[in-house]
């Protein structure tokens, strides 16, 4: 096998070696011409000339290239050893390369979103995310243009603070009508984020608040691709957008798609591009707070000093409008990586979790394959020995064994590359279709790659390394005497395999504890009342709000579409919603509840929905005071709102909340009725006070909610030609039924549920066969011994003890290091968690149980195979 | 292994002064190994025996740094061989080389042959 060619080092070896051929021919000549005969000389000037092979090493050092020669002999060495055990080497590799692409593939998944906020974005390190007011896990947009503004300005600490505002519009003028995902942004956005356009320009600083008589509007890649053909001469050219024409000036480059994470934009406008929000842009509350803020740091500035920078800012901004600015008001910022708004809050909640489970896993591994290899190095005791008394030293020993180790590994490294190359791409599995623009997805890029690199590289210094280092250690005198009946390794290396098993059962109890209590978190789930009817529920969202009508016209359609798909048949009540619950979003406002005075740093926002007469019927959810919205309660009606038990008991405690007044938005509304409880995000959240209002009264959104008779799914056709039937250019999406939608709330415990079983059935076949393994070479290095005992009278049952307790002794010991370790780590999930303790006694002790006795089949099995040998041929067997 | 060790003992016992003798022979001319092994042994009365594994090891070094250069030529006697020569950079090497070595000399022949009446009394 010719490893190193190219380097010249053949060609220079073949003339050393004609050198010194040379170097002896004129030995020999000179000898002959003083009379000596030809085979006197030849042998004499052989003598004199010494050890060849030798003089060619010695020289070969000089050329400085020596180790290269040397270290592609090791390899050819170390391929040849593990050709010579297939069974060894398939099995290593194999799960080497399973836990190095479990690793990997978390860690591209984390990649993906974490490192990855905003794709095509510079230095997304130097980005942070601005909230205000009380930390929350999925907070509404915290900022009014003005407060924003004036953080701008004002700041030290920044290069750029940019805002946007997220929403959907329709895209009309083409055939269909099309719904795309659109910002308001800062006339900064793009130069914050560092991204410069395909095509065109960006937004001017005077532009951002300005309205045009035709807006400007920058266009996303894919959008331009696809709707537009990727027209090359679109600048300039006008488009409609809710049938209103506007100019695109711009392109974005491919991949970005905006800057909340996870959450894609497909276009951009300014922040008042029709005027029509003058009211928005020049107040501080209410709803004129609707902006997420990313700030870009300053070179050299931490994310501390510039928090107490804009909190000091936001402080003065308090005290100059404090009726704007009620309740708690500090800045904290968060890097992109982590930022609560869009996907991170999720993805920083779940993912280096399981990146650490996955740790372990590899861990795991590598003791699992040390053990092989130190049980495969005992067993080669003997050459090494030989080769170590032919002069190999110690080093060259282990450096042969540590490459061993790196050969399995780097093999390993290559197919968990492959693997992760399409692994990295299931993480869209996990989430259903939905209404959030969601592009969640894992990413291969160089950052994975070295994440293999430095996983397979640290595997094989475990699986390698370790053995290597302990089994060179013997002397070799003693290896060569020993027979390989007393050679069960020596006490030191049998300490060394025991450790391993412990270490394995050690670190397989936690993942299989974590994978139990996210099993039965999904049941739970699963199994859980949200407090809302979920089966037999179509919902439909109609894109009224953005396709440009009038605000008579829309309230003359919505109610048309409530009149046709309540008389649809198979329909049993139809009710108009602006929320759907359970579906990763929600709205937030601060409100004032009258009489109320709130605690210091208490927020006062709440969650609010707008929904129609009907709404609680459909839902199943009990009005226990009071009343239902009724279709007087419209426009021309007083405000009324129904409250449900988190806001009364809050707000209210021991009164009678019916008649008690709400103020959102400057506006006064009447409590008029108390609804039950149910959730709002996710199952597991901290109830938050909602108030429900009048769809006819202060409705946005449209999302036309019927409960069927049959199977909901048979009506969708059905509600989207009822509503067409009103106008056939209203865009209606996300025809779905609710359980569907509700699904998504779920898919971070049915990752959890799915990654923490897989990683937990490999810990536990590991574990399993790790004690396996080593109970049975033991027995077998012992077979003599057992022989001797059952020839002096030991009973059967006496060698079964004698095998069985050695390994019960590991698996107890493991046990209860792993108890200590596990029982540590599930407090890092309990947040996770759902109807069920992270120290839950049933699943503890059916973890503990389960391993136990798997370990009890796995040490049972050599015992009884030791039980049943014959003693005569156990003795003689050396 | 051992006798490997040997050798670099040799070779580092003899480092600087086998690499001026070897360059010293190569100022009469281009020579082979077997050549240079030969006049250092004939030139200094038989006493001064290279050993091959001292010898080609310090060749090699020699022409790693560009002291020499070599070339395979064929020997009055039709042996192919390879031809050592001393380049410019060796020839400079040598007269450091040797400004060292008689000073060494000269160090050395002061301490044996010290008056007796110098070490005080």
């Amino acid at each position: 096998m010719k490893w190193f060619p190219s380097f010249g080092f053949q060609r220079r070896k073949r003339e050393l070696q004609e050198e010194i051929d040379a170097h002896l021919q004129m030995a020999i000549a000179d000898r002959v011409a003083r009379g000596e005969t030809a085979e006197t000389a030849r042998q004499a000037a052989a003598r004199e000339f010494g050890n060849i092979p030798l003089v060619q090493d010695v020289t070969r050092e000089m050329w400085g290239q020596g180790w290269l020669e040397q270290l592609g002999r090791d390899i050819r060495y170390a391929l040849r050893q593990l050709r010579k055990s297939p069974g060894f080497t398939i099995t290593a590799t194999t799960m080497l390369a399973v836990a190095i692409c479990a690793n990997s593939t978390v860690f591209s998944w984390i990649d993906g979103t974490m490192l990855r906020p905003i794709p095509g974005a510079r230095d997304t390190g130097d980005l942070v995310s601005l909230q205000r007011g009380e930390r929350n896990f999925s907070p509404v947009p915290p900022f009014s243009y003005l407060d924003y503004r004036d953080l701008r300005e004002q700041n030290h600490t920044f290069t750029g603070i940019l805002a946007y505002h997220h929403d959907w519009i329709t895209l009309t003028g083409g055939a269909q009508p099309e719904r795309a995902y659109i910002a308001n942004v800062s006339a900064n956005y793009f130069d914050v984020l560092g991204i410069k356009p395909l095509l065109g320009r960006f937004f001017l600083p005077e532009e951002e608040t300005r309205p045009d008589a035709v807006p400007n509007v920058v266009l996303g890649y894919s959008l331009w691709k696809t709707r537009y053909a990727a027209d090359p001469a679109i600048v300039g050219k006008s488009i409609e957008l809710a049938r209103h024409p506007v100019t695109v000036i711009g392109v974005a480059p491919e991949g970005v798609v905006g800057a909340m994470p996870g959450i894609r934009e497909d276009l951009w406008v300014t922040l008042d591009p029709l005027g029509t929000d003058v009211w928005r842009m020049t107040h501080r509350s209410g709803g004129a707070v609707w902006l997420n803020v990313i700030g870009r740091l300053r070179p050299r500035v931490s994310r501390d000093q510039a928090a107490q920078d804009l909190d000091t800012l936001m402080h003065h901004i308090v005290a100059a409008y404090p009726d704007d600015h009620l309740g708690e008001n500090r800045i904290t910022l968060d890097p992109m990586w982590r930022s609560p708004f869009g996907a991170n809050g999720y993805m920083s909640a779940t993912l280096p979790i399981l990146l650490a489970f996955a740790g372990v896993v590899l861990l795991l591994t590598c003791a699992n394959v040390a053990t092989l290899t130190l049980v495969r190095f005992v067993s080669r005791r003997r050459e090494l020995a030989i080769r170590q008394s032919l002069g190999a030293n110690r080093m060259q020993l282990v450096r042969q064994m540590v490459l061993e180790g790196a050969m399995l590994s780097i093999v390993a490294g290559v197919v968990a590359l492959v693997l992760t190359s399409w692994t990295s791409k299931t993480f869209a599995w996990f989430f259903p279709a939905n209404s959030n623009p969601s592009v969640l997805n894992g990413a291969m890029d160089y950052k994975v790659v070295i994440g293999i690199a430095v996983s397979s590289l640290l595997a094989g210094m475990l699986c390698g390394a370790l053995p290597a280092w302990r089994s060179s250690h013997a002397p070799a005198v003693e290896a060569l005497k020993a027979e390989s009946a007393s050679i069960s390794g020596g006490s030191r290396n049998r300490k060394l395999l025991g450790a391993l098993v412990v270490a394995q059962i050690a670190l397989s109890l936690p993942l299989l504890l974590c994978s139990g209590l996210f099993l039965r978190t999904l049941r739970n789930l699963a199994g859980a009342n949200p407090g809302f009817e979920q089966d037999h529920i179509l919902t439909a969202s109609v894109g009224l709000n953005i396709a440009g009508y009038s605000h008579d016209d829309e309230q003359v359609i919505r109610h048309k579409i409530l009149d046709r798909v309540s008389a649809l048949p198979g329909v049993k009540v139809a009710s108009l919603t602006d929320w759907i619950p359970m579906t990763l979003g929600h709205k937030g406002e601060d409100a004032y509840p009258e009489g109320y005075v709130p605690h210091p740093h208490e927020s006062l926002q709440v969650y609010h929905a707008e929904v129609s007469p009907r709404y609680f019927e459909s839902l199943h959810i009990p009005i226990l005071e009071g009343r239902e919205f009724t279709p007087e309660d419209d426009e021309k009606a007083p405000r009324v709102l129904i409250v449900d038990q988190t806001a009364a008991r809050r707000y209210w405690p021991g009164q009678d909340p019916l008649g008690k007044k709400l103020r959102i938005w400057r506006s006064l509304f009447t409590v008029v009725g108390v609804a039950r409880n149910s959730t709002h995000m996710l199952m597991n959240e901290a109830p938050e006070p909602m108030v429900y209002m009048s769809f006819f009264q202060v409705g946005y959104e449209t999302i036309v909610q019927v409960e069927t008779e049959g199977n909901q799914a048979d009506l969708t056709p059905a509600v989207e030609n009822a509503i067409h039937e009103i106008d056939t250019r209203l865009p209606v999406f996300d025809v779905r039924p609710m359980r569907e939608s509700t699904q998504i709330a779920s898919s971070f415990a049915v990752i959890q549920s799915a990654l923490a079983g897989m990683f937990a059935l490999i810990g536990l076949v590991l574990a399993v066969t790790g004690i396996y393994g080593v109970v049975t070479y033991r027995t077998q290095m012992r077979t003599h011994e057992i022989g001797i005992r059952m020839a002096l009278g030991a009973s059967r049952v006496d060698v079964l003890r004698l095998v069985l307790v050695q390994g019960l002794w590991l698996t107890g010991i493991g046990l209860a290091l792993g108890l200590a370790f596990a029982l540590g780590l599930t407090r890092l999930i309990a947040r996770l968690l759902y109807g069920i303790g992270a120290n839950d006694p049933v699943t503890v002790v059916s973890v503990v149980m389960l391993l136990g006795a798997m370990s009890l089949v796995a040490c049972y099995l050599p015992a009884h195979r030791a039980m049943r040998r014959n003693p005569v041929t156990a003795i003689r067997e050396l | 292994m051992s006798e490997k060790d040997q050798y670099k003992n040799r070779i580092e016992l003899l480092q600087g002064t086998l690499d001026m003798l070897i360059l010293q022979t190569l100022q009469w001319g281009p020579q082979h190994g077997y050549g240079i092994a030969q006049a250092l042994r004939l030139r200094s009365g038989d006493v001064l025996q290279v050993e091959t594994g001292s010898l080609y090891p310090a060749l090699h070094r020699l022409e790693r740094q560009s002291w020499v250069q070599s070339e395979w030529k064929q020997s009055e006697s039709k042996q192919k061989a390879r031809y050592y020569r001393i380049t410019g950079k060796g020839k400079k090497q040598l007269a450091s080389d040797l400004g060292r070595w008689e000073r060494i000399v000269e160090a050395i022949g002061s301490v044996m042959y010290v008056k007796p009446e110098a070490s005080g009394s």
